[in-house]
């Protein structure tokens, strides 16, 4: 299992060996094949119907800014209302057209959509290329030093948790690193509930505990300005724009250079953190897992999952 | 090898009818949220969504055609590269009509299946709890301390003065 799983974070697994019948990977895409071919999805109007409400009601309530000091503000995107409303259709008992038939062909829909999301990513990877060139090793190898998110699956394991602990730790578990994780995993993998749960909690307090953590940092850590501001990047718009506001505050006359920084840091943290996740960051900490969990893990905190199907 | 890749003996005319419809129906709704949010005109970004769909639709259908065991994610990163490398014959054209496709557009539709499809996942969630906010923070600022260590110790070996 452990050297199957890894043979194939390089991409070079060529044969399974069919007496390991823990095919996580097969059993997802088996399970969108077939969702997507017996339930002719594009059918269920109901679903998509209410998707198109979700994002008409985010798109006209827009981005909302709420300031609580000079440079810090909560900042709500269209795309958190359409993942809460989701959820809040789904669970809300007077909507009685989004149900558990619904969620199962979402999530056998969502598989092939991350693609999309790829593709997007990809073009504009495709399209930087000659910047990232140009722009010097500092920049690039930075992204590297988001691997230290891995520092964090010791605490993960003491706190109780088990497989979600690689989802949590692998990267900062913004939306391509969700996709990552959701491809290789599959849905319903305590691995991609682990990044989910990170994803919906940065989501939240990810902007303002980032901003707080700037501050702070900037007062105590005597750092290079430019470091400061390629570290803003971290892959999340809000979160950079969070970051920037107090580091251009402490390093007045640099501004520029300072908004080009951070500003190509994220791109590059888009483009290539996701390249970075899935041949580095995701072996490492599944191999750090495999040998930590056996020392330090905890018994599980979640409840023994049901099968769905 | 015939069960190299599961499920691909599922792929027919039929299956691949199904993605382009829900392709389409995916595209339609992102140009909708794209024109809202972001006031791009709509054939344009309906052209963009296209290429995009076109190049998940020929991933997907990859990697369950070749006989290697390599993720979509790739094959669709390999071809959106490509297409969008400068100096190619497509690149203008790819990047004019995707740029008029705002990537929060497409996360934005994307995570409304996402939710719907979390229900059925939410008391899980619920139980995650207070230990995931701690593990979400700390994730955070390593990220963030990782990066400018990293990046202060370049600069610093590279000779970039602190300005």
């Amino acid at each position: 299992m452990i050297n199957y799983n890894f043979q194939r974070n390089l991409g070079v697994d060529f044969i399974p060996d069919k007496n390991q019948d823990d095919h996580v990977e097969h059993i997802y895409r088996q399970k969108t094949d077939k969702r997507i071919l017996k339930k002719n999805p594009w059918r269920d109007y109901r679903l998509h119907g209410t998707v198109l409400i979700l994002v008409i009601i985010a798109e006209l309530i827009g981005t909302i800014k709420i300031p609580l000091t000079k440079d810090v503000a909560i900042t709500i995107m269209p795309l958190i209302y359409t993942i809460i409303l989701g959820l809040v259709f789904y669970l809300a008992k007077p909507i009685k057209w989004i149900q558990r038939k619904q969620a199962r062909i979402a999530e056998g829909a969502m598989m092939l959509f991350i693609g999309v999301l790829i593709a997007k990513l990809a073009v504009s990877s495709g399209q930087s290329i000659g910047l990232i060139f140009d722009m010097g090793p500092a920049l690039i190898l930075q992204e590297l030093g988001h691997l230290a998110t891995i520092l964090v699956l010791p605490i993960a394991l003491l706190l109780g948790f088990k497989k979600e602990s690689i989802g949590m730790t692998n990267s900062i578990g913004r939306e391509p690193n969700v996709a990552v994780v959701v491809d290789k995993y599959g849905f319903n993998s305590p691995e991609s509930r682990g990044v989910f749960a990170i994803f919906i909690i940065g989501t939240v307090i990810g902007t303002i505990f980032i901003s707080f953590l700037v501050t702070l940092s900037l007062s105590f850590l005597p750092l290079h300005p430019y470091a400061f501001a390629m570290a803003s990047g971290v892959g999340s718009a809000s979160m950079n724009a969070a970051a920037i506001g107090p580091t251009l505050a402490a390093f007045p006359g640099m501004e520029t250079q300072i908004e080009a920084f951070a500003g190509f840091s994220n791109l590059l943290s888009f483009c290539v953190g996701i390249y970075i996740v899935i041949f580095v960051a995701l072996p490492l900490t599944e191999r750090l897992y495999n040998w930590l969990e056996p020392k330090i893990g905890r018994d599980s905190i979640l409840p023994a999952k049901k099968e769905d199907d | 090898m015939p069960d190299l890749i599961d499920g691909s003996e599922n792929v027919t005319v039929h299956g691949i009818f199904n993605w382009i419809l829900l392709l389409i129906i995916f595209s339609v709704i992102t140009v909708i949220g794209n024109f809202l949010g972001y006031k791009h005109p709509m054939t344009d970004s309906l052209i963009g969504m296209a290429i995009l769909s076109l190049i998940t639709l020929v991933g997907v259908w990859l990697e369950r055609y070749l006989p290697l065991n390599v993720s979509s994610i790739l094959y669709i990163s390999i071809m959106g590269i490509v297409l969008a490398f400068p100096g190619m014959p497509t690149s203008d054209f790819v990047l004019y009509y995707v740029s008029k496709i705002e990537l929060l557009s497409i996360v934005t539709v994307f995570l409304a299946y996402v939710g719907i499809g979390m229900g059925k996942s939410w008391d899980e969630f619920k139980a995650l709890g207070w230990r995931a906010i701690v593990i979400t923070v700390l994730v955070i600022a390593a990220t963030y301390y990782g990066a400018a260590i990293v990046a202060h110790i370049v600069l610093v070996l590279t000779g970039v003065p602190a300005a």
